[in-house]
C-alpha cells in the first residue's frame, strides 16, 4: 500500500503533561516522546485517563499544566488545521453524525489537507478508497455508515484516518468491536504504518495485543501515577497485577509473553 | 465529487425558473402565456402589465426567496444539531421571529426595525432551545424536539395575548404572522441578495459543515474550530428565518421537508445541499403560493396551510422512522 | 369631516373661474377627506366602485350608487342586488388580480379590517382608495353623505342620510326619558363576548334608555366570563351573531334564574345583521332593540 503524501518526519512530545481530570488530584507529569516509527501502547484499568490523555495529545481539550510539542513547537502556536494534518485521532465511540456513506465518511479525512474552496480531486477518493480496501470495508463504500455493524465502523473509523494520513496516529481502543481476524488484520495494519515512518499511540484494553504488537507502553494508574518505556520493560507481571489489581499467570507464545488472569 | 455538484445544480435553477413562469402565467384573471410573454416584450395592454409586472412578478419573487430562505436555514439547523427533524419552524425560532416582528410593530415602529428586532427574536430562541436542550449530554433529538416544541407554543401563546391586547385596528395586519403568507410581502430584493450572499458564503464552508455534521469531536479532530463555527451557523440560521418571516410571516415546514427530498436524491453533501435548498425550496414555495392563489380562487389561502399540508406527514414519517 | 360637495364645486368653477361651460370639463371634480384623515379627490364621480367589506356595500347601496358598484366581496348579501356583483375573496385576503381586472375607478377600503400591506399596494398602483369605518350613528349619515358626493349620487344619498339621520334622533328623543335598564349585550356565545359604550352598539344601549352593564371596560369586543354576566345582573339579555337562527345562545342563560333578565323572560334575539354592520339597516335595528327594552320595563311589575 502507498500513500500519496509521505508524512515529514515529526515527533509529537510532551513535556511535564498533566491531563485534566476534573475533580482528580494531578496525575504523575508526562514526559513523552513519540516518534516515528514506534508503535505505542496505552495500558490501564477503566477511568485511568487514557481517553482523556489521547484527546489531549490530538488538541481537544487542554492540559492542566506542562505542554505539548510538535518537534519542540508548542502545538499551541499551530493552526488547527496545520496541526491535524500531523496528528489524527480515531474516537472510542463513534458520534451518529448525519447521515453518510462509507465512502463520504473516509473522504472527511481530507478536510486538513484542502483550501476551502478546493474539492476533493479524484487524487483524494482514490486515496479514500485505498484506505477502505485496506480495512476490508470498500464493498461497503456506498451504504450508510448508521448501517453498519459495530466492526465495520469501526474499520470505517481507522479508514478515515488513514485517509486523513497524519504523521502521527492516535487511536482510542482501535480493536474495539472487532473480530479476532479483523483485530490482527488491523494491528498488522499498524505496525506496516509505523515501519513506513508514522508514529502509532493507542489506548489498548487487550494486554496481548499490546504485548503482542507494541514497542512502547505507557502505563496508567487509576491514581494517577504512570511509567513507560520499552515494552519488554514494562510488561512485567507485577507491574500489571498492580495495574489491574487481578493477579495474572504468565506464559511463553513465540518467545513474548502472554498474560491470562488466574483463576479464583 | 465535482463531477455530481453542478448537473443536480442546474436541473434544480432550471426547475425553479420553470415554477416562476408557471407562477406569473397562473393567476386569478386568466392570460394566455402569450399575453404574458408580450408583457416582457412590453407591448401589453397596462392591466396585463400591471397584472404580471407589479402582482405576479413580485410575488412570486418574494414567495421564491422565502422558501430559499427557510430551506436554507432549516438546513443549517439540520447539521449544526446533526438531526434531520430540525426545522425553524418546528423549533420555534419562526415563532420568536414573529413575536419580535410583532412587539416592533405594537411599538409603532417600521421597517428595518421590524426585521431587527424578528432577528432578536429568532436569535433568542435559538439561544433557549440550544441552551436547554442541551443541557449536560449533547443534542438528543427528543429532548431537542421537546424543549423545541414547547418554545414554539409559548410563542404561539405569546403572540395569541398579543393578539388579543392589541387594537383592532392592527389585527388583520397581525394575523398573517401566524399563518404564513406572502401576499403581503412588500418587496422581494433583500431577500433575494441575502439567500444569494448565504448561497456564495456557504460555497467555501461547505466542507466543513460536512466535518461537522460528523460531530464536534471528530470536526475539532479533523482541524475545524468547532465553537466559532456552530455559532456562525446559528447566527446564519436565525438571520434567514428572521428575514423569511419579516417577509410573509411563520411558514411552516419549508425547512424540514425540502432538505430531506434533497437528501434522498442528491446525498449529503453540504455544498451540493445548501444551494439545492435554495433553488428547491424556492420552487416549492413558489408552487405552493400559486397553488393558494388558485385553488378556491377568488378565495385566497395563505400559503403556510399548504406548506403544512405537505410538511406535517413529512415530519411524522421522519419521527416514525427515526425511531 | 369635510365635505366638498360637487354642486359647490360646479358653482364656483362655473361662475367664479371660467364662466360658462368651458368650466365644465374640470367640473366633474369631486372631494372627501377618509376615515384616516387622507384628502381624495376625484376628477369625476366614481362610476365603478370596489367596495371591500359588506357593510361598504351597504353603504355604497345607501349612497344611491348600488348600480356603479363592480367588485364586492365575501359576505356582501345586503342588498340582495350585491349578491350578483362579482367578489374579490374575502375582506382579509383580497384577490388582488381580479380587483384590478375589474378596474375599479373607486375602492372603498375598511380602516381596520383589510390588510394594511394589500391596501397599501393598491394606493401605490395608483388606485383611488377611499377608507372608511363608521363609529358612530352620525357616521354612518356622514359616510353615505361622502360616498354619494364621490359617485356622484347626492340626490338619492343625501335623502338616505337624512332619513336615517332623522329617524335616529326621533328614537333619541323618545326614549331620552326613559328608565335605566341594566343590559348585557352579547355579540358571541364562545367565547363570550360584549361591546363597550364605545362601541357602536353601545351608543345603541344608552340611546334606547338602556345601560350597558359592561359599558365600562376598556376594550371595544370585551371577552367576558359568565360569572362576570352573572354578577352584572342584568335586567334584560340581547344576542346576535352570526346567522338568524342562533336564538339557542339564549337558553344559556335559562340555567340561572336568579338573573333577573332570565326571571322576567327578558332574553332576546336581534338579527345580528341590523346592529353589527354600521349601516342604514341599524335604524330598523335600533328600533327594535328599544321596543325590547320597552318590553323590559312592562314587565318590571
Amino acid at each position: 500500500m502507498v500513500i500519496t503524501k509521505r508524512p515529514i518526519m515529526q515527533t509529537l512530545s510532551t513535556r511535564k503533561l498533566v491531563i485534566d481530570i476534573p475533580g482528580r488530584p494531578d496525575g504523575y507529569p508526562l514526559n513523552l516522546t513519540i516518534e516515528a516509527g514506534q508503535v505505542w501502547g496505552v495500558l490501564g484499568p477503566n477511568g485511568a485517563g487514557k481517553t482523556t490523555l489521547l484527546h489531549t495529545l490530538a488538541g481537544l481539550r487542554a492540559p492542566r499544566a506542562g505542554s505539548l510539542l510538535l518537534d519542540d513547537q508548542p502545538t499551541g502556536s499551530l493552526k488547527r488545521r496545520a496541526f491535524s494534518q500531523q496528528v489524527g485521532l480515531v474516537f472510542q465511540d463513534h458520534q451518529d453524525g448525519f447521515p453518510a456513506t462509507v465512502l463520504e465518511t473516509a473522504l472527511i479525512g481530507r478536510h486538513p489537507w484542502l483550501s476551502p474552496w478546493q474539492m476533493e480531486s479524484a487524487d483524494d477518493v482514490a486515496m479514500a478508497e485505498r484506505a477502505l480496501e485496506a480495512l476490508d470495508v470498500l464493498h461497503l463504500k456506498d451504504r450508510l455508515v448508521s448501517t453498519l455493524s459495530g466492526g465495520e465502523r469501526q474499520r470505517v473509523a481507522i479508514a478515515t484516518l488513514m485517509t486523513q494520513a497524519p504523521h502521527t496516529w492516535l487511536l482510542d481502543e482501535p480493536s474495539n468491536h472487532l473480530d479476532l481476524h479483523h483485530q490482527v488484520a488491523v494491528m498488522k495494519l499498524l505496525t506496516e504504518r509505523a515501519k513506513a515512518g508514522n508514529a502509532i499511540f493507542m489506548c489498548l484494553h487487550d494486554l496481548n495485543l499490546a504485548a503482542r504488537w507494541c514497542d512502547n507502553i505507557l502505563l496508567m494508574y487509576p491514581d494517577g501515577e504512570a511509567c513507560w518505556g520499552p515494552a519488554e520493560r514494562m510488561l512485567v507481571p507485577n507491574a500489571l497485577e498492580r495495574l489491574y489489581d487481578q493477579d495474572l499467570q504468565t506464559v511463553e507464545v513465540d518467545g513474548a509473553p502472554f498474560f491470562v488472569p488466574k483463576r479464583g | 465529487m465535482t463531477r455530481s455538484l453542478l448537473p443536480p445544480l442546474l436541473f434544480l435553477a432550471l426547475a425553479s425558473l420553470l415554477a416562476m413562469a408557471v407562477s406569473v402565467a397562473v393567476g386569478s384573471v386568466a392570460l394566455s402565456p402569450l399575453e404574458v410573454l408580450s408583457v416582457f416584450f412590453g407591448n401589453a395592454e397596462p392591466l396585463q402589465q400591471t397584472l404580471v409586472l407589479e402582482l405576479r412578478l413580485p410575488r412570486t419573487l418574494s414567495a421564491f426567496a422565502t422558501g430559499g430562505l427557510l430551506a436554507v436555514a432549516g438546513a443549517l439547523m439540520q447539521v449544526l444539531l446533526r438531526n434531520p427533524l430540525a426545522d425553524p419552524y418546528v423549533l420555534g425560532l419562526s415563532g420568536g421571529a414573529a413575536v419580535g416582528a410583532l412587539l416592533a410593530m405594537l411599538a409603532g415602529l417600521g421597517g428595518f426595525l421590524v426585521s431587527g428586532s424578528a432577528f432578536a427574536g429568532a436569535l433568542l430562541s435559538t439561544f433557549l432551545v440550544f441552551g436547554l436542550a442541551h443541557g449536560t449530554g449533547s443534542w438528543t433529538p427528543s429532548r431537542l424536539l421537546l424543549t423545541g416544541v414547547v418554545v414554539a407554543a409559548g410563542w404561539g401563546a405569546v403572540i395569541t395575548l398579543m393578539l388579543a391586547i392589541s387594537p383592532a385596528r392592527e389585527l388583520p395586519g397581525m394575523l398573517y404572522w401566524l399563518m404564513g403568507d406572502v401576499s403581503y410581502a412588500r418587496t422581494p430584493w433583500p431577500g433575494l441578495l441575502f439567500l444569494l450572499a448565504v448561497c456564495l458564503l456557504i460555497v467555501p464552508l461547505g466542507r466543513s459543515l460536512n466535518v461537522l455534521a460528523r460531530g464536534p469531536l471528530q470536526a475539532a479532530a479533523l482541524g475545524i474550530s468547532v465553537r466559532p463555527m456552530e455559532w456562525l451557523i446559528y447566527v446564519l440560521a436565525s438571520l434567514l428565518t428572521a428575514t423569511a418571516v419579516t417577509m410573509a410571516g411563520s411558514i411552516g415546514f419549508v425547512g424540514l421537508v425540502v432538505p430531506h427530498m434533497l437528501r434522498l436524491v442528491l446525498g449529503n453533501d453540504q455544498r451540493l445541499i445548501l444551494p439545492a435548498c435554495a433553488l428547491a425550496g424556492g420552487t416549492l414555495l413558489v408552487l405552493a403560493d400559486t397553488l393558494a392563489r388558485i385553488v378556491i380562487a377568488p378565495e385566497q389561502l395563505p400559503v403556510g396551510v399548504i406548506t403544512a399540508l405537505l410538511g406535517v406527514p413529512t415530519f411524522l414519517y421522519l419521527l416514525y422512522r427515526s425511531r | 369631516m369635510l365635505i366638498c360637495r360637487r354642486l359647490l364645486l360646479l358653482v364656483s368653477f362655473a361662475f367664479l373661474t371660467f364662466g360658462g361651460s368651458a368650466g365644465l370639463a374640470l367640473a366633474g371634480e369631486v372631494c372627501a377627506r377618509d376615515d384616516t384623515g387622507a384628502r381624495l379627490c376625484l376628477d369625476q364621480p366614481a362610476t365603478r366602485i370596489a367596495a371591500l367589506s359588506p357593510g361598504a356595500t351597504e353603504l355604497v347601496w345607501a349612497a344611491g350608487a348600488g348600480e356603479q358598484v363592480v367588485a364586492v366581496v365575501d359576505y356582501s348579501d345586503y342588498p340582495p342586488a350585491a349578491r350578483k356583483v362579482p367578489k374579490v375573496g374575502s375582506h382579509t385576503r383580497l384577490d388582488m388580480e381580479r380587483l384590478l381586472q375589474l378596474q375599479p375607478d373607486l375602492v372603498i377600503a375598511w380602516v381596520t379590517g383589510n390588510p394594511a400591506e394589500q391596501v397599501q399596494m393598491l394606493k401605490d398602483l395608483e388606485l383611488p382608495v377611499f377608507s372608511i369605518e363608521p363609529r358612530s350613528f352620525e357616521a354612518v349619515s356622514d359616510t353615505i353623505e361622502r360616498l354619494a358626493t364621490l359617485a356622484g349620487t347626492e340626490t338619492d344619498g343625501f335623502v338616505e342620510a337624512d332619513r336615517f339621520r332623522r329617524g335616529i334622533a326621533e328614537l333619541r328623543e323618545q326614549y331620552a326619558s326613559a328608565e335605566p335598564v341594566p343590559v348585557f349585550y352579547q355579540v358571541w356565545d364562545e367565547p363570550l363576548m360584549t361591546v363597550n359604550d364605545e362601541h357602536l352598539i353601545g351608543e345603541m344601549i344608552q340611546l334606547c334608555g338602556g345601560d350597558n352593564i359592561f359599558g365600562e371596560l376598556e376594550r371595544l369586543v370585551p371577552r367576558i366570563s359568565t360569572e362576570a354576566v352573572v354578577t352584572g345582573n342584568p335586567e334584560a339579555i340581547l344576542a346576535g351573531g352570526m346567522g338568524e337562527e342562533n336564538r339557542h345562545w339564549l337558553t344559556r342563560w335559562q340555567a340561572f334564574p336568579q338573573l333577573t333578565a332570565t326571571a322576567r323572560d327578558n332574553l332576546f334575539f336581534i338579527p345580528p345583521s341590523l346592529v353589527q354592520r354600521p349601516t342604514p339597516r341599524m335604524l330598523e335595528g335600533t328600533r327594535l332593540f328599544c321596543e325590547k327594552l320597552e318590553v323590559a320595563r312592562a314587565r318590571r311589575d
